[in-house]
């Protein structure tokens, strides 16, 4: 029966060129443009190298500071996370914790060539809560930083622009000042994973001057890994009750009163972290909201312009309609052979779409627009837009259906719509 | 005032050729009530098309007035169109979109009067048919015979001088029919307008004028 | 006609309906992406109010000891900042050098609202030392810029852009005049000159509030966070190099990093246009596919109507007028969708969603999505509706 279905659909479609042409134009642009977005945020908060264990990964990454009269948000500082966060790893929930700074931009000067790099200082566990790839030598160690050693990993991309992508593993390279031996080469982060990023990471030791120790606010982070997924919100509770503690030791504590933070997930802290407006505590509800409303408002039109060809596709076909129903045809049947035409329809713009998705990313990723973006389908991608598509036909299919099954027979065969 | 000379009417598809009509002489004088009559695809309703100047001959003559119409452009025969002729069809074609005194107004859509001329000469042509009561009602509210009514005063609206009528009663039963009949009758005695009526029941074509046959698009008589 | 028209758009007005939906969210879609781009044009054609080119902007990351929100910073870290705007000033390639808490083009900032005479102004703000003048080219329409010797006054000389002059004293020239209340622990701030424009976001951004203060650098001002140098034109990159290294040798313990204000007005304008540009192409695309549906929809509608056309040609219309009275129809019909559109477009002002939109550029962006719509409203009727008036009346009326 459902081959049969799909047969007739498929000769449907052939039949009415221009109509077919147009719906699947009309999904395989919309779904294009979903399945691109899909891929960017996909990029920033999925779980992937080097964040392989996302799933049971916090991180403490901005904090607000509140008073009677000022506000101030901003990355934390080392002295708060050295104090209040890094003792965490006690908890038996928690396997370890690093603390890193944001990415920073450096600069080299090579043979009078300049080079911009983006530089994080980061500590021994890093290479443990992550999982880099590396190409080449291994991480620097939590030895390495307690000496301040001047030792750096760096990405494919830093190997090119100094060794010309010649090992490099023992060289020396100049960054904003310093020299580093270099130790290791991991492949390339996306710059959109905030939490890990860099082009070159070198030990929190070797700063300039000792003075990030002091603050509870600055530019650092600390991220958490958890035994298990489980766990996260036991710790996540935890974190809260340690704020709670924070709060009565402020250092200035008649400018501000109230801590404002979360040991987050990547989704969390994307949120904390991009959202504007006053800082909450769970960010991550309005992220999910402003990503929604805006998937919907994007597929407000495209709906709109499904539903009216669907309808037209129909009223076309008004007598044949007719004809079925008075040969006995229910009304079901007709709106499912519809749906399923509907349906194959979309599958096959949906197909359209993700090849057309394949081809924008790859020139995406070339422009360089978003550095080292890698932007890819992949089968979540896939499957995010699957579910889309299965949704968007539905949703366009519907409403014609039903207007379909009120098609009165005697003024179906006479070619009036309903 | 309706000639129609040696007129030939020839439907060309990809492959095959049918006459429809083969040469035809009519002549058709003012005031004139005449049926035409013939057993289905004799092209009766070609004939009339041709009178009505929907469709050209392929050979031939038509002339209205005395003047032949074979070289007027589109707008020239829209315009003899709407201002010389009425139409009538079985089937009433109104808009069903558009209620009965709206739909009677069609015909004075295109030529240049004031909305409320338009409404005046609608509301007449509605009353002379005697629907004046049905003016807001749409098409789908009528019965058969109240909506060949509305078609006959939307033929009528722009007093156009001939009438053609496709079949007026054939969907219609036998009382509804004689009721649009008597119309036509009345159109014909009081104002003398000239009727071309297309029908296959003799009882109908007995009350005109005059009878034309046709048969395989040849007159029979 | 008309009135006929409006008629049968409104007994169809189920059949309508979604048409009219579909060209009011487009319109919608138009009027945003238009609106924005119009908003960008507006202001790119106003003037800037300083020079960029042949400016470098050096950061200086100065590790401050506090760490807290608030901190400005040591003494002694102004003291070396000053010497370092000395030792670069030496060079011969540098013709002007200054320190700025903020980077031209960068959008960053610092900004509030004060309520100054009563009236709530919103404003930005710059921390800068007296050379900035110079290096950025700016040009005083009255009073004068800071002078070395004015961070010793009993009161706080500020410096106003003409925008914020005309916010809080109107016609009246500012120069001399006090400008708000002092908060406690404050000096009083009085107005000593004022700037022509200063559009610190760049030229894609409207025009702001500005006012600058003056940063002291011997003793207790809070540590400009940039060096700006104007170097003389045809300066050659390895310049650069040179400039960092020595600074890295006059204050080991900092870091520096060059950019120049070319670079950062290139980044800046692609973080404003990047969205445009991939709205716009959105938009486009959705366009498109409206207007292809548009198409679809209407050729639909008119094969249904084919007898009701026929019946029109029999009763007088003309090719013309049937086509004439097809594309007003649907004019009628995109007339609805744009009247809606611009009723929900219109609450924007009324309910002050947006403050920043000039009702100019708010004007012209609904005048562009009206043309648009029609636009596209009359390209989609023209082939459906060719068909339908070329349709031969007796085959129409014939046709089931």
């Amino acid at each position: 029966m459902l081959k049969n279905y799909l047969k007739i659909a498929l000769k449907i479609l052939g039949r009415r060129k221009f109509f077919t042409f147009i719906s699947l134009f009309a999904i395989s642009v919309t779904l294009l443009v979903l399945l691109v977005a899909t891929a960017l945020l996909d990029n920033v908060f999925a779980t992937g190298a080097p964040e392989v264990h996302a799933g049971r990964m916090l991180g403490v990454y901005r904090m607000t500071m509140k008073g009677p009269e000022n506000t101030s948000t901003a990355p934390v500082g080392y002295a708060f996370l050295d104090r209040y966060v890094r003792p965490m790893a006690k908890l038996p929930s928690v396997e370890r914790i690093t603390i890193t700074t944001f990415a920073e931009s450096v600069v080299s000067y090579l043979n009078g060539r300049k080079i911009q790099s983006s530089m994080r200082r980061t500590d021994g566990e890093f290479w443990r809560v992550l999982a880099f790839d590396f190409v080449e030598g291994e991480p620097f160690t939590a030895a390495d930083e307690e000496n301040g050693r001047r030792v750096a990993v760096i990405s494919e991309t830093t190997r090119q622009r100094f060794f010309d992508g010649r090992p490099a593993v023992g060289k020396t390279l100049e960054a904003d000042g310093q020299s580093f031996r270099v130790v290791g080469v991991v492949r390339d982060v996306p710059v959109l994973r905030y939490s890990s990023s860099a082009d070159l990471w070198v030990p929190i030791s070797t700063a300039k001057s000792s003075g990030y120790k002091q603050g509870w606010m600055g530019h650092f982070s600390a991220l958490i890994l958890a035994r298990s997924p489980a766990d996260l919100p036991q710790i996540k509770a935890e974190f809260q009750s340690i704020l709670r503690g924070a709060e009565k030791q402020i250092p200035d504590p008649k400018e501000f009163k109230t801590l404002i933070a979360g040991a987050d997930t990547l989704f969390e802290g994307a949120a904390r972290l991009f959202l504007p407006g006053p800082p909450v505590v769970d960010p991550a509800i309005q992220l999910r909201a402003v990503l929604l409303a805006l998937m919907l408002g994007f597929m407000l039109l495209p709906t709109i312009n499904l539903v009216n060809i669907n309808l037209s596709r129909i009223l076309d076909r008004a007598s044949e309609i007719g004809v079925r129903r008075a040969f006995g045809a229910s009304s079901r049947t007709l709106i499912g052979q519809f749906l399923i035409e509907n349906l194959v329809l979309t599958l096959i713009g949906a197909g359209v779409g993700l090849a057309l998705a394949a081809v924008v990313l790859r020139i995406f990723n070339a422009s360089g627009l978003i550095e080292h973006a890698g932007l890819q389908i992949n089968a979540r991608v896939f499957l995010y837009g699957l579910a889309i598509a299965l949704f968007f036909g539905l949703l366009s299919g519907v409403y014609p259906a039903w207007r379909m099954s009120k098609l009165h027979p005697v003024q179906a065969l006479r070619g009036r719509s309903a | 005032m309706i000639n129609l000379r040696q007129v030939s009417k020839q439907y060309r598809t990809d492959r095959i050729e049918t006459m429809a009509l083969d040469n035809i002489n009519l002549e058709i004088g003012k005031g004139e009530f005449i049926s035409i009559m013939g057993p289905s695809g004799c092209g009766k309703s070609t004939l009339l098309n041709l009178m009505g100047l929907l469709d050209e001959p392929t050979s031939g003559q038509v002339a209205l007035d005395g003047k032949p119409v074979g070289r007027y452009g589109d707008r020239a025969l829209s315009r003899v169109r709407n201002e010389r002729i009425g139409f009538i069809f079985q089937q009433f074609h109104l808009v069903s979109d558009l209620s009965v005194v709206d739909n009677v107004e069609i015909p004075l859509l295109y030529r240049k009067m004031s909305n409320k001329e338009r409404r005046q000469a609608a509301l007449a042509a509605l009353d002379r048919v005697g629907l004046s009561s049905r003016i807001h009602h749409f098409p789908t509210q009528l019965s058969g015979g109240q909506q060949q009514r509305v078609a006959i005063a939307r033929a009528i609206v722009g007093r156009p001088g001939i009438l053609l009528a496709d079949e007026p009663t054939g969907n219609l039963d036998s009382q509804m029919g004689d009721e649009i009949m008597g119309i036509l009758e009345d159109l014909n005695q009081k104002e003398r307008a000239t009727i071309v009526m297309v029908t296959h029941d003799p009882r109908m074509a007995d009350k005109t004028h005059r009878v034309v046959r046709l048969f395989d698009g040849r007159q029979v008589q | 006609m008309i009135r006929h028209l409006l008629k049968l758009v409104w007994n169809r007005k189920r059949s309508n309906a979604l048409m009219v939906l579909e060209i009011c969210a487009s319109f919608l879609v138009v009027f945003g992406v238009a609106t924005l781009g119009l908003f960008f044009l507006d202001n790119y054609r106003r003037p800037l109010g300083f020079e960029w080119k042949n400016v470098w902007n050096v950061r200086v990351g100065i590790a401050r000891a506090g760490g807290s929100p608030g901190d400005n910073g040591s003494p002694e870290q102004a003291v070396l900042f000053d010497r370092l705007l000395r030792e670069v000033r030496s060079f011969g390639a540098v013709e002007a050098a200054a320190g700025t808490a903020v980077t031209p083009f960068d959008q960053g900032g610092f900004g509030g609202n004060w309520t100054i005479d009563g009236k709530n102004v919103e404003m930005a703000l710059d921390e800068v030392t007296p050379g900035f003048a110079d290096v950025m080219g700016l040009k005083m329409v009255a009073g004068r810029w800071f002078q070395d010797a004015d961070s010793g006054l009993a009161w706080e000389p500020i410096v106003i852009d003409r925008e914020l002059a005309r916010t809080v004293y109107g016609t009246a020239d500012p120069v001399g005049r006090p400008f708000g209340k002092p908060e406690p622990n404050e000096r009083q701030r009085r107005v000593i000159g004022v700037v022509s424009d200063f559009r610190k976001s760049g030229e894609l951004m409207p025009n702001d509030n500005f006012m600058f203060r003056l940063t002291d650098l011997r003793g207790h001002g809070r540590t400009p966070s940039n060096l700006l140098v104007r170097v003389r034109p045809g300066t050659s990159p390895e310049f650069e190099e040179a400039l960092v290294k020595h600074m890295q040798a006059v204050a080991p313990d900092w870091s520096f990093e060059v950019l120049p204000l070319a670079q950062v007005r290139a980044t800046s304008s692609r973080f404003f246009l990047t969205p445009l540009i991939v709205a716009g192409t959105v938009a486009f695309f959705l366009l498109l596919m409206v207007g292809l549906g548009l198409i679809g929809v209407l050729w639909q509608n008119l094969l249904q109507r084919t007898r009701e056309i026929g019946l029109r040609r029999a009763a007088g219309a003309s090719r013309a007028a049937v086509h004439r009275q097809l594309l007003l129809e649907q004019m009628v019909v995109t007339s609805l969708g744009v009247l809606i559109g611009t009723l929900l477009v219109v609450q924007i002002p009324v309910l002050d969603l947006i403050g920043v939109l000039s009702n100019r550029v708010f004007a012209s962006g609904l005048l562009f999505a009206m043309i648009t719509m029609y636009l596209i409203s009359i390209l989609c009727t023209l082939y459906p509706s060719t068909l339908a008036a070329r349709v031969q009346p007796a085959e129409a009326l014939r046709y089931e």
